[in-house]
């Protein structure tokens, strides 16, 4: 790739491979598109970045992971997670930069050479001669498709979508207790009728699971996607009635949870899934996108519950 | 016999290598100096286990995880924490003490927790096994209906599964609690405890959605953390009972958190 204009810093984060400092967001953008046919990927990430504003850590692991960042988009699709269903699915929609809140080359490092730790031991990462790998990468320059991974950039939004856009989907939107905190008083109902009801909002299958009280009264919920650690689960979870989170580890959170069952605590801990506690962000991310890349649509597409309980 | 005695006979006649440092392999709560009435081994000591063996007349726990909700049981954070008062004060007010046996199990051959997994699993032929067991071939079947056997033969409630039940599989890797095994293209299925879904190390729930996508015959099987360890525990309890004599040892399961 020849981008002789953009600063080494600032390619870095569109690349993913950052460098010690932030992006600065500042000057004219020397990738503005000539016309609204000519907008390329990097056209549509710059204006992300400039319109999200806000820190740009370093250390993100957003950045351009696979197609060229050349292309001339004639459509955007948002997903949590860019698997090749949500990519075929995006090319029958007729978009092809995909934005993708998760890795799309199963691990961190995203399809980058393994940490060198893991070398030898074959644990860490699915290096580039991996079958899956090496196909997905094949089908990705087949079907002229470029791949961005927005995820700290978007997630640092001070409206914290993550959290708004999976209330709505929840139909708590208006029930929120503080604009700061994800705490919402939903109306009063069992443990187990409100897992029933999260359930079928997200379309979940098999990835719901639930500890705790089931009879508990439910009024005072913690909204948490993504990852939970242990420290947060002890400071909060005695505040609310149930935490619904993404995931968390099980030997921690979730024991945690039992051992308040054991000990007569009315509560309850909901893990969704990650990637399922994570849609509605990206759902929320392709509405913002229509207002500010008017040139081309933009659409989410669900990666959708990946598993499965058998009989 | 003491706790530490108790403990003492554990690392004589351990086979693999003591690591001193290790954050896990150590007193967790009570006092060392108790006298031992009677022994229950587990996977994890949930406040439930901890009743149950109270109530059975056992007073020293050898545990496999954690027991303060933490990996290395760290309780500087937890001083204030009602819970944490809660079980420390009912494990002291009933002489009862804890000790967990979590990184030299996973060091020995065979690994115990990797040996139960596989027979609660449905799995023949793992009677040895180490951490790291290897692919297993098992007679060929769909992955649904391999699922439906590890589910009925494990009893693991919440069981996730991913990948198409329709794919004929027979070359199965299987790993403990959090160790669940990369998935690779020698692999049909992998079964393990639990993972981070996503941007981690390497993450097998995408990896098996694509897999399936291309048309590979691939298929994880998470049996919860629990569940998947669970089943060596006893194994350990008779192992101990080897070189541990006159007193009671007997296993006594976590509980499957999840409804």
């Amino acid at each position: 790739m020849h981008h002789t204009h953009l600063s080494r810093r600032r390619f870095a984060v569109l690349a993913g491979s950052a460098g010690v400092a932030p992006l600065a967001l500042t000057g004219p953008n020397p990738l503005a598109a000539q016309g609204s046919d000519q907008l390329t990927a990097e056209a549509v990430v710059r204006r992300i970045q400039t319109k999200l504003g806000g820190d740009w850590p370093s250390t993100s692991p957003d950045g351009f992971k696979a197609g060229d960042p050349g292309t001339v988009v004639k459509g955007i699709a948002t997903t949590a997670m860019a698997t090749l269903e949500v990519l075929k699915a995006a090319v029958k929609a007729n978009a092809n930069l995909i934005l993708t809140y998760e890795p799309t080359f199963y691990a961190r490092a995203d399809g980058a050479a393994p940490a060198a730790a893991g070398r030898g031991r074959g644990t860490f990462g699915f290096g580039p001669d991996d079958p899956v790998v090496k196909a997905k990468r094949e089908w990705i320059d087949k079907n002229g498709v470029v791949v961005f991974r927005l995820r700290d950039h978007w997630q640092s939004r001070q409206e914290n979508e993550m959290v708004t856009a999976l209330a709505g989907v929840l139909g708590w939107s208006n029930r929120r207790i503080k604009s700061d905190d994800a705490l919402y008083d939903i109306p009063a109902s069992s443990a187990e009728n409100t897992v029933a009801m999260i359930r079928g909002k997200l379309k979940l299958r098999g990835g719901l699971r639930a500890v705790g009280d089931k009879k508990a009264s439910v009024r005072r919920v913690l909204l948490y996607p993504g990852s939970m650690t242990p420290a947060v689960m002890w400071q909060r979870y005695s505040e609310v009635d149930m935490i619904v989170a993404g995931e968390v580890r099980e030997w921690e959170n979730t024991h945690y949870a039992a051992d308040m069952f054991a000990a007569g605590e009315k509560r309850a801990l909901v893990t969704i899934g990650r990637v399922a506690s994570e849609e509605p962000g990206m759902r929320a991310c392709a509405d913002w996108l229509k207002t500010v890349v008017k040139e081309v649509p933009a659409t989410w597409i669900d990666a959708g519950d990946p598993y499965w309980r058998p009989a | 016999m003491t706790a530490n005695e108790v403990v003492g006979l554990i690392k004589k006649n351990a086979t693999a290598p003591w690591n001193e440092r290790s954050t896990r392999d150590r007193f967790k709560a009570g006092n060392p100096d108790t006298t031992v009435k009677g022994i229950a081994t587990t996977m994890m000591t949930t406040f439930d286990m901890l009743k149950r063996a109270h109530a059975a007349g056992l007073n020293m726990v050898i545990t496999h995880e954690d027991t303060y909700w933490n990996d290395p049981d760290d309780t500087k954070d937890l001083t204030a924490n009602a819970l944490y008062k809660l079980k420390t004060e009912y494990i002291l007010k009933n002489d009862m003490v804890v000790w967990r046996d979590h990184d030299n199990m996973h060091a020995t051959k065979p690994d115990y927790t990797v040996v139960g997994e596989l027979r609660s699993a449905g799995i023949k032929g793992g009677g040895n096994a180490t951490m790291r067991p290897g692919v297993l071939t098992i007679p060929e079947t769909t992955f649904g209906e391999f699922a439906e056997q590890v589910k009925r033969s494990s009893g693991a409630r919440a069981i996730r599964c991913v990948g198409d039940p329709k794919a004929r599989v027979s070359k199965v890797l299987v790993g403990p609690g959090y160790a669940t095994p990369r998935m690779t293209p020698e692999v049909d299925v992998v079964i393990g405890g639990e993972q981070q879904e996503a941007d981690g190390g390497f993450d097998n729930v995408e990896y098996v959605m694509d897999a399936v996508s291309l048309g590979m015959a691939k298929g994880v099987i998470m049996l919860g953390h629990v569940i998947s360890e669970q089943a060596g525990m006893e194994d350990f309890g008779k192992w101990i009972g080897i070189f541990i004599h006159g007193i009671p040892i007997q296993f006594v399961p976590a509980e499957e958190p999840f409804w």
